[in-house]
């Protein structure tokens, strides 16, 4: 298996074994194939749009769901109805910046990105909602960091930004964040880099309920084996600490009770400590007796 | 049939269409949760181990490998960033990937050269799309957005330049011809999500579907109402499905049951074999084009098995 069949660069591979026989069974339902590259033909058709670039929840994306069954919900995706309306928030470089700068602004926007929307528009579908919610409600609540977010990845999260967005107009007069005298223009290195290590988390949890999505069987499959796996590993840790406990000569409950004998004494000794119990105890007793 | 031993967890492999010792393969690290990935250019030698041509470093895994049908040194990669990658192994390593193309808002889960107008390919995504790009071009030709989900794989039909499948996770399987504006033609396939689909290489119109729900479907796409065969025996989600070039009702299979499986659909008892080499979820096959009955898997194990079909693909 050497080089023996190599080809020169740039040529066509061997012929296809398919290609050398006919197709077998009747007339298939396509158009015949153009002539000419791929693109030519594409563009011939009018079909072409070059560099299209499709942010998710794109409302333009046609659902033809044609099974009437929902789909499954994807963590990363919000299901708001902002996301394309202030999508175009993340395009904004400066508006974002100008946001992100400076401390002394936050407080009087506390408001806004605590709103109510924020948590359950950016979150709120998936079943990682509560703990998502929480962590992103906290830190980017407080001055609607999801402008900040959507400036440092340039991204199709477009609904992050919406929780300072859906107000509308708290920007005006004095607290224009835009204003480039405003606030003094420190890097925001702290907050993009947290916000960046959001945005892994958010990829991390994606990815993982993906492969969920695609094998339940075999997620549950892992989580028996995980708990079993606790489950050994309590007794393991029993008997080894009991092992030591021998070592350094304490006695283990076992021993306590072997010379004491089987459980029956202290059957015998329970009656007599309560009188009711005694007599409910007679009871089916003395009826089969009677 | 030796074996090769990724660092990282494999995704994909594909045979070379040009030269029957080589192949690819695409590894993700950590499951291809988070991490890196790297993308082996593998060499089977007659005798002794298979030796490794080149590797590539990513920034993120790598869920799928193209070879390209007109260079015999072009390697395209879906890249979980949301990338299509294009390595040509001819360059020095330095000055790899010739071609970086981020369009994709997603994760991109496949890519697909066609083979038959070989100037083109496509790629699928997790951001419901799938994309055709040309080769002499630096953005997409175009983009096809009717799936409602996940769309797990694309595959060109092997007879028609125009015409190709997409599976994905809104459970339905599309037929697609770039001439047209929408879908051609929407197959409710399963009732789970659809893994993968792989055209049949003798009859333009037959496609297999694999799912979550454990089984591969077989259809015609002339009458697609009820499938031509439905091959179960796989325990967990079948999670890809490949003709054979060669066997015209031949096909292959792997799940995260850890086997890979051979079928022949169109015989009563359709599992024709069972392979339980792998030690975790078996995620890549593929059937080589020059040699028949040659077979390679990858899975989580970070192992990679070439084996002609009939023998033990653990057999030194």
């Amino acid at each position: 298996m050497a080089n023996n069949n190599s080809q020169q660069s740039g040529s066509s591979p061997p012929p296809k074994p398919w290609e050398r026989a006919g197709s077998s069974s009747g007339p298939a339902p396509f158009k015949p194939s153009a002539p000419g590259s791929t693109s030519d033909v594409v563009e011939a058709s009018g079909t072409a749009r070059p560099g299209e670039i499709v942010p998710p929840n794109d409302a333009s994306t046609i659902n033809t769901n044609s099974l009437g069954r929902p789909v499954p919900s994807r963590p990363w995706v919000q299901q708001n109805t902002y996301g394309s309306t202030y999508g175009g928030y993340g395009a904004s470089l400066n508006y974002n910046s100008g946001y992100a700068a400076g401390t002394g602004a936050y407080g009087s926007y506390g408001g806004y990105g605590a709103s109510g929307s924020y948590n359950t528009g950016l979150y709120g579908n998936s079943m990682y909602g509560g703990g998502y919610g929480g962590l992103y409600g906290g830190g980017g609540g407080m001055y609607g960091g999801g402008g900040m977010y959507n400036n440092s990845f340039g991204n199709p999260m477009g609904g992050y930004g919406m929780g300072m967005g859906g107000p509308g107009g708290p920007y005006g007069g004095d607290q224009d964040p835009n204003n480039p005298f405003g606030a003094p223009s420190s890097p925001p290195g702290f907050w993009i880099s947290l916000m960046r290590v959001m945005h892994g988390v958010v990829t991390f949890f994606g990815r993982v309920a993906v492969l969920i999505d695609q094998n339940t069987q075999a997620f549950h499959m892992f989580m028996s084996a995980l708990l079993q796996l606790f489950d050994r590993s309590g007794m393991l840790y029993g008997e080894l600490a009991r092992f030591v406990f021998r070592l350094l000569g304490f006695r283990s409950k076992r021993n306590k009770i072997r010379p004491s004998g089987p459980n029956e004494p202290q059957n015998y000794i329970e009656p007599p400590k309560g009188a009711p119990t005694g007599s409910w105890d007679g009871v089916w007793g003395n009826n089969t007796h009677n | 049939m030796p074996m090769f031993k990724t660092p990282f967890n494999g995704y994909s492999v594909k045979f070379s269409p040009f030269y029957e010792q080589r192949l690819a393969v695409a590894t993700s690290q950590n499951f291809g949760i988070l991490g890196n990935g790297r993308i082996h250019v593998i060499d089977l030698s007659p005798a002794g181990p298979i030796a490794e041509i080149a590797a590539y470093d990513t920034a993120d895994g790598v869920y799928d490998v193209s070879w390209s049908e007109s260079h015999d040194s072009l390697l395209i990669a879906a890249v979980a960033d949301g990338s299509v990658k294009l390595y040509d192994l001819s360059l020095p390593p330095t000055s790899n990937p010739v071609r970086s193309l981020a369009e994709h808002t997603r994760e991109t889960h496949s890519v697909d050269y066609n083979a038959v107008r070989r100037d083109s390919f496509l790629s699928s995504s997790w951001d419901d799309t799938i994309k055709l790009w040309t080769i002499d071009r630096p953005t997409s030709v175009r983009t096809f957005k009717e799936h409602a989900y996940c769309v797990y794989s694309a595959a060109w039909n092997p007879r028609h330049a125009d015409v190709f499948a997409s599976a994905s996770g809104d459970c339905t399987a599309r037929i697609w011809d770039v001439r047209e504006p929408g879908s051609t033609m929407i197959l409710p396939a399963h009732e789970f999500e659809i893994l993968s689909c792989d055209w049949s290489k003798y009859d333009d119109a037959v496609i297999a579907t694999s799912s979550v729900d454990k089984s591969i479907k077989v259809w015609d796409v002339r009458n697609y109402r009820i499938p031509v065969a439905v091959l179960n025996g796989h325990g967990y989600a079948v999670r890809k499905v490949k003709f054979s070039p060669h066997r015209a009702s031949l096909i292959a299979s792997c799940s995260y049951d850890m086997t890979v499986c051979l079928w022949d659909y169109m015989v009563e008892d359709s599992l024709i074999g069972r392979y339980d080499h792998h030690t975790e979820f078996a995620v890549g096959v593929d059937m080589s084009v020059l040699v028949e009955g040659l077979l390679a898997s990858t899975g989580w194990d970070e192992l990679v098995y070439v084996w002609q079909h009939g023998t033990d693909p653990r057999a030194p």
